[in-house]
């Protein structure tokens, strides 16, 4: 039946050129197979892409090409958008067809200010050469929230306080790699102790959505994330805007030194839910989103318990509250970039305007809380404004929960009035650690740099700090005596900036890579590194690289002999 | 348009709200300098690079202008001293990362411009590590990725995700080590990448530069052009338009412009397949057949034919030509035929169809589009009373509902598919329906895969359910239709759960299409030839019409038919008349008033009464030996015609066959006089695009050695046949065409020298109407007509012998028979081999390995071609692209017929597949 043609007329012919299946990466039957069972019925919405790689990661350890090539099949999503947001986010191993997978077990420094001051760098350096590198993995990570007992460690999900080698090599052989899930006060105990009757009674219609915000904002609560923006006032401009509205509890509580959120959330998780169903109660929201930080794994055990429990007892319906979890990105802590994140996507803040109360989650309006904050919304709801506004100290109203690490005795929250002034704090904190003076302090995380001891009479609360060009932000107070360099100090948190820049901006990408390179030299290059700092700050997109130049402008300012 | 007046560096503006402080300072006269912002449409303004920033009174920190609007009261100011060193420092900060100027990627880059606009040339900060930057990728032919220049603007991830849809480009990672990706971090010619070039246009440092423009070292310059000629794409029926930048009386690289179909974008044909013009295999010179040479067969050596041409003049060659055809016109009126071009201009095309009609006499004259869309036509003629789109695609911007049914544009249409994909991603419905999970899968709301042939009772079953659930138009269907009560009782043989069964979609999905499209606000319909090449081709078309007409989804924004027409000038062809029964503008050959009217025109009186041959039959009129002169202008019916055993040995027993082409075709292996033509790139003439657009092609080089331009050669040819035809330039052939078509009316050639204009257009200012019929139909009455379809099966069903399914087609990077694009090099390189795509599973049972050899045989004959895994075909087909001659499909397909509009069935065949050790395996066992 083939017709015999004379080779000549057969000008072409590619043979063994080819490509054997369509360009690009195919998918694989098992690779696939193994998705589809870990996703179960789970909904393939983009949304759902970075709980979705956890499920990978936690199930293999890692990401491996062929399961992100068929979790994108699954969702109908490219290649590329699964890539990148596998990469953008620490906690994701993503391994190519011609890598080896990471060991079984991961272990992950801190070096955040407080732990590099207790000796992050040494315990880091004798874990590699005191553990078999094919079986663990042993790499840095910022601050996990555990700054008042530096230096610490995550072993698999396990994070070990006051760490060294004989504690890992203990936790290894007892396995102990989970999170350990701290006594809390639990749904139960909270009913019993009159725990979501005023959320009840708000919902029955006991008061007008205004007044509880009038009690609110008189009682001077301010966004604790750090903004300090006042509370009340966000809900009506949530509310002035046409739904849906969502409700997103920024949990990423990444700011170095800060570990407050962490401190209630262990404690009494369902003030800060009480708060939360009632500021959704306030704004009409349709869903409330929490995002928490995957640095928080007890933390995540407990919410995920504690609002299967609200379910069951019908306080919200399935589904209402939407626990996602961080994958290891600061940048999330900046509520668009936690909005991004929560849509899926690499944790890049948006542009402003639009805010994120007029378009948030989906582009709908969104009202975005800390956790400390509405940990207050609910006391201040069930205990009146007085609770905050009778608190008076050096002219300053209300409390303040300083998470205090460095050279004091006492390391830990303390909730003062929040007049305090940094020598106040330090006498809270039990005082300086013997055979140490005190010498300068981190007051809110690395974002606001690094003020001297001088500067002792402040009230350590918002507005107070700006004219010393620094701020209280999330009340992240490291005390650093005459045994620590401001320099190395300052170029700690320029590091910790690089690392975590999402890399959007330039002068916030190629700024703090720049700055880390020029504060690594002997002497600084002042008029350089100032002018830098003044395009960082006036042209970054987010907080993160216009407060970024602070440690730099700070030390040369303050500890200009050191640079 | 809301405006908002602000104070702009202390002057007082006034300006649309929703234009950026970047566009409004840039309308004061104002340049602003910007990287990542590009100045182009369909680009999303990111505010990323931050190079563009100003201050605004009241504000903490400075703000990027592309992304900041007016209100009122403003204070902006663009010239301070804070903003200005804020925007230098940045670009300051880039340059430390970059390579010198004098090793730029790209020296005359839009990055360079703008550091020098703000006289920055060297930086003062410390580079990155060298081990931070990123190394070269050299592994695409077409494209150079040099990320060492990269400054994270994202334009080509924009390019990329926004602008094509292709999905490939992403930024991964974090911080400054994030880096531009494909999918995971491959090379780039390892990657999904399907080589649009979108993100080469849009990179402003040269980090991604057209690898033509680069040295061995990487280095280039995308100024070193002697000129830029504007024209339109030679391939698809997109028509968009480009600029070939020429250096050395050579195109170098092409650029997408903003023609209206295509708003700068260009596919991988487009925009890499332009070297083919350059191959050594031009025809240079006329030829004639040698005295000696071998009985007719396909034997020749493109490279090299002398073994069965001899070199002639031009004046012995058009002899000889008209000659052969004269002798044959003397001996009876139809001995003669001639397949145009849907290649060529407008102004060749009736030059084409003139000659055969006023020549010898009688209408043998047609073209491709007889393989195309020959039934899509036949059934709009019929209902709609045009055969041409009701709107444009580019409507699809204003539809909420989508249906692209046998049609796979992503690979046929790409240009037309990223408005699709657009239409997606804004939250469009986008209803695929297509046995093949092709490219649009990933972004269809409805994808139905359902079984080959059985298009009439998947349509007939939705519109069932649009009569049942009363979903129908009433309004429309009582104003602008007739015979609906006829269709209504003939969908009542057609109940939906049946229809579900036959064509193998749920019956909930397909009541899901039905209530989706009735329920649109504005749907459009889109198809190719998975509908058009069937023997129920017109019937397939014609449903499409009805589910249109009783939801009133035609003559509104975005609603509309539209066949997407298959050669960049298809639609342009048909028009000028290339069609056996009618004369140019679809006025039949039939009617005496037309005939009257253009023997008027042309100074004859011999216009035929009598509808010509159309394509197949002609070749089988040449078998049958009652037709043995044959003039073909750049068609390669060897390749492209079903049965191509059956098509070559009808060309071997013509008597005289002229081949007019570029190159030495299958075809023209059959020849005995070869004339030399031009390429689209070295000839002037007006294409229309399948939009109804027209557009100026214009010659960016000349054509190699004697070549000449087609419409030269048709001329000379018709005055050795004894026509007085003094034709002096394309443009006189224009003005000549727009006494007898009035789809040209306010259409003319200095206006096409300006710009591109869409026919209809009702005055001489008006750019066109994209859509029309909003006020009835060309048809008695003004209304469209609803022609009930009844099922019927292909003409050639799996059995026990031949159990899988064949459907053929093209892939992205070839045209057609491959003639151009197996000759141009990045086409080429990224599809070189012959291959047949079957499921994996399909495979695994055949014992064939992907990447071995297979034989496919069918009732016709056998290729052997390689086998490619590919998920997207189902387990009972086999799909096998045309464009390979040493595994030709349509060896292998079927020449049944559709009886209305005289299509083959490409899109169905039985056939089997046989391992390697040529023992056929049977898939089911």
């Amino acid at each position: 039946m083939t017709t015999t043609i004379d080779a000549a007329g057969i000008w072409k012919s590619g043979r063994g050129k080819g490509r054997s299946t369509p360009k690009g990466r195919q998918v694989d039957d098992s690779a696939l197979a193994d998705i589809r069972d870990l996703l179960g019925e789970r909904p393939r919405r983009r949304d759902l892409l970075i709980e979705h790689l956890h499920l990978v990661q936690d199930a293999y350890g890692h990401l491996s090409a062929a399961h992100l090539r068929a979790l994108a099949e699954e969702m109908k999503l490219s290649q590329a958008e699964v890539y990148e947001v596998a990469t953008f986010y620490a906690h994701f191993d993503v391994i190519a067809e011609d890598q080896s997978p990471p060991p079984a077990l991961t272990i992950r420094v801190c070096d955040s200010l407080s732990c590099e001051l207790a000796g992050a760098q040494q315990l880091l350096a004798g874990l590699k050469s005191g553990l078999n590198a094919a079986d663990v993995r042993v790499v840095r990570a910022p601050c996990m929230g555990r700054c008042d007992t530096a230096p610490v460690l995550e072993i698999g999900h396990n994070h070990i306080d006051h760490a060294n080698l004989e504690l890992v090599q203990q936790a290894i052989a007892k396995k102990d790699l989970h999170a350990h899930v701290p006594a809390y006060e639990a749904y139960a105990a909270y009913v019993e102790n009159g725990g979501y009757n005023t959320l009840a009674s708000l919902r029955k219609g006991a008061s007008a959505v205004d007044e509880i915000q009038d009690k609110v904002l008189s009682s001077g609560l301010r966004g604790l994330g750090g903004a300090g923006f006042p509370s009340g006032r966000k809900w009506s401009f949530v509310r002035a805007e046409q739904g849906p509205r969502f409700l997103a509890v920024n949990g990423d509580e990444g700011e170095p030194g800060t570990f407050k959120d962490r401190y209630y959330l262990e404690r009494t998780p369902h003030l800060f839910l009480e708060g939360m169903l009632i500021a959704a109660w306030a704004v009409d929201a349709d869903k409330c989103y929490i995002y928490m930080r995957d640095e928080y794994p007890a933390v995540l055990q407990i919410l995920r318990d504690e609002i299967a429990a609200l379910e069951n007892a019908g306080i919200v319906d399935a589904g209402f509250i939407d626990l996602r979890r961080g994958a290891g990105a600061y940048i999330c802590g900046e509520e668009s970039a936690m909005i991004e994140s929560i849509e899926g996507k690499r944790g890049i803040p948006r542009h402003r305007p639009p805010f994120v109360a007029q378009k948030g989650i989906f582009d709908q309006p969104t009202l975005v809380h800390n956790v400390e904050t509405l940990h207050w919304v609910a006391r201040v709801c069930r205990e009146g404004p007085e609770l905050l506004n009778s608190v008076q100290k050096n002219g300053r109203t209300g409390l303040r929960s300083y998470s205090v690490s460095g050279r004091v005795n006492n390391p830990g929250v303390h909730v003062l009035p929040a007049g305090s002034t940094i020598v106040d704090i330090i006498d809270a904190a039990g005082g300086m650690l013997d055979g140490h003076v005190f010498k300068a302090y981190q007051p809110g995380g690395p974002s606001a740099g690094l003020l001297p001891a001088s500067i002792n009479d402040v009230p350590m609360d918002f507005d107070t700090l700006q004219e010393h060009g620094s701020f209280i932000g999330s009340a992240a107070i490291v005390i650093l005596s005459d045994k620590d360099s401001a320099k190395a100090a300052a170029l700690n948190m320029l590091r910790f900036f690089e690392d975590e820049s999402c890399g959007q901006c330039t002068p916030c990408r190629v700024g703090c890579e720049k700055a880390v390179k020029l504060m690594e030299t002997e002497r600084w290059d002042k008029p350089l590194l100032e002018e830098l700092c003044t395009v960082m700050a006036d042209a970054s997109i987010c907080g993160l690289g216009q407060a970024a130049p602070n440690p730099i402008r700070l030390t040369i300012k303050h500890f200009a002999d050191e640079v | 348009m809301e405006t908002v007046t602000f104070t702009l560096d202390g002057v007082s503006v006034t300006a649309p709200k929703n234009q950026s402080l970047w566009e409004i300072a840039k309308r004061e006269g104002t340049a602003i300098p910007h990287l990542c912002h590009k100045d182009a449409i369909a680009y999303r303004s990111d505010g990323n690079c931050r190079a563009c920033m100003v201050q605004i009174e009241g504000e903490r920190t400075l703000a990027a202008s592309c992304i900041r609007f007016p209100v009122e009261g403003m204070v902006v100011s663009t010239q301070d001293e804070r903003s200005v060193t804020a925007r230098k420092l940045v670009i300051e900060m880039l340059v430390a990362d970059q390579p010198e100027q004098s090793q730029a990627r790209d020296r005359s880059s839009h990055f360079w411009d703008m550091a020098k606009m703000q006289d920055v040339s060297v930086s003062r900060f410390p580079p990155i590590e060298p081990t931070r930057v990123p190394q070269p990728d050299l592994t695409h032919l077409a494209m150079g990725v040099n990320l060492d220049a990269c400054i994270h603007c994202n334009l080509c991830v924009r390019a990329c995700r926004e602008v094509q849809v292709n999905d490939v480009i992403g930024m991964s990672g974090r911080g400054h080590d994030a880096r531009i990706t494909f999918d995971f971090d491959d090379s780039m010619g390892q990657s999904t990448c399907v080589a649009c070039g979108e993100c080469v246009q849009a990179c402003p440092t040269g980090a991604l530069m057209p690898a033509t423009v680069l040295n061995e070292s990487g280095n280039g310059d995308s100024k070193a052009f002697d000129r830029e000629v504007e024209s339109v794409c030679p391939y698809c029926g997109v028509g968009c338009q480009l600029s070939f930048k020429v250096k050395d009386e050579k195109i170098i690289w092409v650029d997408g412009i903003e023609g209206p179909s295509n708003e700068n974008r260009l596919c991988v044909k487009g925009r890499f397949g332009f070297d083919y013009i350059a191959h050594p295999h031009r025809l240079k010179t006329p030829l004639i057949r040698r005295e000696d040479a071998p009985a007719k067969g396909l034997d020749v050596d493109p490279a090299n034919p002398w073994t069965h041409f001899r070199e002639a003049s031009w004046d012995e060659a058009l002899a000889a030509a008209a000659d052969g055809m004269s002798r044959l016109r003397d001996d009876s009126g139809k001995r003669v035929a001639g397949f145009g071009s849907a290649k060529c201009s407008n102004e060749e095309a009736y030059l084409f169809q003139k000659l055969i009609r006023q020549g010898f006499s009688h209408n043998n004259v047609d073209h491709c589009t007889r393989l195309c869309h020959a039934s899509s036509v036949a059934a709009l003629m019929e209902n709609v009373g045009s055969g041409a789109v009701t709107a444009t695609f580019n409507e699809i911007e204003n539809a909420d509902v989508a249906i692209v049914i046998g049609a796979n544009p992503t690979e046929n249409h790409p240009v037309a598919a990223t408005y699709f994909k657009q239409f997606s991603k804004r939250g469009g419905k986008l209803i695929v329906m297509d046995p093949r999970g092709q490219g649009l899968k990933r972004h269809a709301s409805h994808m139905l895969q359902f079984r080959p042939g059985t298009d009439v009772a998947l349509l007939n079953g939705i519109m069932q359910v649009i009569v049942e659930e009363h979903l129908y138009n009433e309004d429309y269907i009582r104003d602008y239709t007739e015979n609906w009560e006829a269709m209504k009782s003939h969908l009542a043989e057609f109940p939906v759960a049946k229809m579900a069964a036959l064509c193998g979609i749920d019956e909930s999905m397909l009541r899901d299409v039905a209530r989706t499209f009735a329920g649109a606000k504005a749907a459009m319909i889109f198809w190719g030839m998975g509908v058009s090449q069937h023997i129920h081709g017109t019937d397939n078309s014609r449903c499409l019409i009805s589910l249109a007409l009783m939801c009133g989804q035609v003559g509104h924004p975005g609603s509309g038919l539209h066949p997407l027409r298959g050669q960049n000038n298809v639609q342009g062809a048909s028009d000028a008349g290339l069609i056996p029964m009618f004369l140019p503008d679809y006025q039949s050959v039939a009617e005496e008033g037309v005939r009257t009217a253009f023997n008027d025109i042309w100074g004859t009186d011999n216009i035929d009464d009598e509808k010509g041959l159309t394509v197949v039959e002609i070749m089988d009129a040449i078998y049958a030996g009652d037709i043995r002169g044959l003039y073909v202008l750049g068609e390669n019916p060897a390749m492209s015609d079903p049965d191509v055993d059956h098509a070559r040995a009808a060309l071997a027993k013509l008597e005289h066959l002229v081949v007019q082409d570029i190159f030495l075709t299958e075809t023209a292996n059959y020849a005995d006089v070869i004339l030399p033509s031009s390429a689209w790139a070295e000839k002037t003439g007006t294409v229309t695009n399948t939009n109804r657009q027209v557009q100026m092609g214009r010659p960016a080089v000349s054509p190699p050695g004697d070549a000449r331009e087609d419409w030269w050669i048709t001329v000379q040819l018709a005055r050795h046949l004894g026509l007085d035809w003094s034709y002096q330039h394309p443009r006189e052939v224009f003005a000549e065409m727009k006494l007898s078509m009035h789809s040209l009316d306010n259409i003319t050639w200095d206006r096409l020298e300006q710009t591109a204009v869409t026919y209809p257009s009702l005055a001489e200012d008006d750019p066109g109407q994209a859509i029309v019929f909003g006020d009835g139909y060309p048809r008695a009455g003004g209304r469209a007509r609803f022609t009930p379809a009844n099922i019927r099966s292909p003409a050639e069903l799996p059995d026990d012998q031949y159990p899988l399914i064949l459907i053929t087609g093209r892939q992205l990077e070839h045209w057609h028979t491959g003639s151009m694009t197996r000759r141009a090099t990045v086409l080429d390189w990224a599809e070189p081999e012959a291959n047949a795509s079957l499921h994996p599973k399909t495979l695994r049972k055949l014992g064939i390995r992907a990447g071995d050899m297979l034989s496919i045989e069918t009732r016709r004959g056998s290729i052997d071609t390689m086998a490619r895994a590919d998920r997207a075909v189902s387990e009972d087909m086999v799909f096998v692209p045309f464009a390979f001659v040493e595994a030709a499909a349509n060896t292998l397909t079927n020449p049944k017929l559709d009886p209305d509009g005289k299509i083959p069935e490409f899109k169905f065949a039985a056939c089997r597949v046989l391992a390697p050790d040529r023992s056929s395996v049977d898939p089911a066992a």
